[in-house]
């Protein structure tokens, strides 16, 4: 039998890769990568939904387990003006007055976003560019204008306690460029480098941020910056 | 379709009924925990994690396809992703350079065979074909969550080397499942 490490094809590769996401030997910025992938790919995503099914008879060995009912606290992360009173109840210490916003609507969202982007930042601006991603409700506007970029979430939500959201720069082949977290719905961070064409990225880290200088969770959403 | 009722409450779930995702919640609760307790290894977190699992599931529903695979498959592979991820971050997250240039370098358009959900039953007796120690090696980071380099420090070889070993496993593997 050849090395796959020497002799694989690039077909295999994919495969192999497939093999080790689905396996979950990857490290995390693998991961991520496979993800993006995932969502560009569908040759890959054949190979992964065939590795799933190759190893589908080892989840019989996962034992059950009683789950308490969590579904209140699910409904009221998911539809937070049907079931405001567990919104209150189940809503994260630190999210608590992020959750009570959100219960508000969206649109009310947006207008304090619009409003208090009108207040700061009379000049047209000069960049702009949508975060999003698909089938996830996350949602991010970018703003740039001089040299400052702000971002507005206006779908989805903020990080889970003990994580955060952190905003990158990718112009052209180059490494991301950290441009800070986002810790409140609302941030303004200096805007390095930001061109039309650079690609603007979010991806979820470690409250206080990636300490490698690059990623290293999954990325939520990402947009293209373009002039306006 | 036949014979798959997760895979029917998914396609209730994709057209937003919520009485479905209740149903699914009480039909796949237990087993989903039970894999994220395995790989979590603590209940307060699995029991955050089931929280995500079943909103990623909501909103997820309308991208399952029960022509590609079976609904409890699909379910279990959302816990599991989520576990993984989870669990990576908690440890290093040191990337190996060379499954980064395989990522980069890759031929796009080739289709692979799918196999018929049924054959999947046949996994243990191909797991006889490999040696026991990668069969273990195979068998911990899908169970329990393993990473390469968790695998290299607790069979006690270099981290290429294990990486060689489970890619040749998992050639073999499927060379089985697919004869």
């Amino acid at each position: 039998m050849t090395d796959p490490m020497i002799s694989a094809t690039s077909e295999e590769e994919d495969d192999l890769l497939a093999a080790e996401y689905v396996l979950g030997v990857l490290s995390l910025p693998d991961r991520a990568m496979a993800e993006a992938r995932l969502r560009a790919d569908a040759a890959f995503v054949t190979r992964v939904n065939a590795w799933e099914a190759h190893l589908e008879g080892l989840n019989d060995e996962f034992a059950d387990a009683p789950a308490p009912d969590l579904m209140p606290a699910i409904e009221a992360r998911l539809f937070p003006q049907a079931a405001p009173q567990n919104a209150a109840q189940h809503a994260a210490p630190s999210g608590g007055w992020f959750t009570r916003i959100f219960g508000l609507g969206l649109a009310t969202l947006t207008a304090a976003a619009v409003t208090a982007f009108l207040l700061l930042s009379p000049p047209a601006p000069s960049f702009k560019a949508t975060l999003t991603a698909d089938a996830s409700p996350l949602r991010y506007e970018a703003t740039v204008v001089g040299d400052t970029i702000t971002l507005a979430l206006l779908g989805g939500a903020a990080a889970e306690p003990g994580y955060v959201h952190e905003l990158w720069l990718i112009v052209g082949n180059d490494a991301p460029i950290s441009l800070g977290l986002l810790t409140a719905p609302t941030v303004s961070l200096p805007a390095i480098a930001a061109s039309a064409g650079a690609v603007l990225a979010i991806s979820l880290e470690p409250a206080g941020g990636s300490t490698t200088g690059a990623p290293t969770g999954p990325v939520l959403v990402t947009g293209t910056l373009a002039a306006t | 379709m036949l014979d798959d009722p997760i895979a029917n409450l998914l396609s209730d779930i994709a057209a937003q009924d919520r009485a479905a995702f209740r149903a699914l919640y009480t039909a796949s609760s237990a087993k989903l925990m039970g894999v994220l307790l395995r790989i979590l290894g603590q209940r307060s977190e699995a029991e955050d994690a089931l929280q995500e699992v079943f909103t990623r599931v909501w909103l997820r529903a309308g991208r399952f396809d029960a022509t590609k695979g079976r609904g409890m498959t699909w379910l279990i592979a959302i816990a599991r992703n989520l576990a993984i991820d989870r669990l990576r971050s908690r440890h290093d997250t040191t990337s190996d350079d060379e499954t980064l240039a395989a990522l980069v370098d890759h031929a796009p358009g080739v289709e692979s065979r799918l196999v018929a959900a049924g054959e999947a039953r046949r996994i243990t007796d191909c797991f006889a074909t490999l040696e026991p120690d990668r069969a273990a090696a195979v068998r911990g980071a899908y169970l329990d969550g393993h990473s390469y380099t968790d695998l290299a420090a607790k069979h006690d070889v270099p981290l290429n080397t294990m990486r060689t070993w489970l890619r040749r496993s998992l050639l073999k593997l499927k060379e089985c499942m697919e004869a």
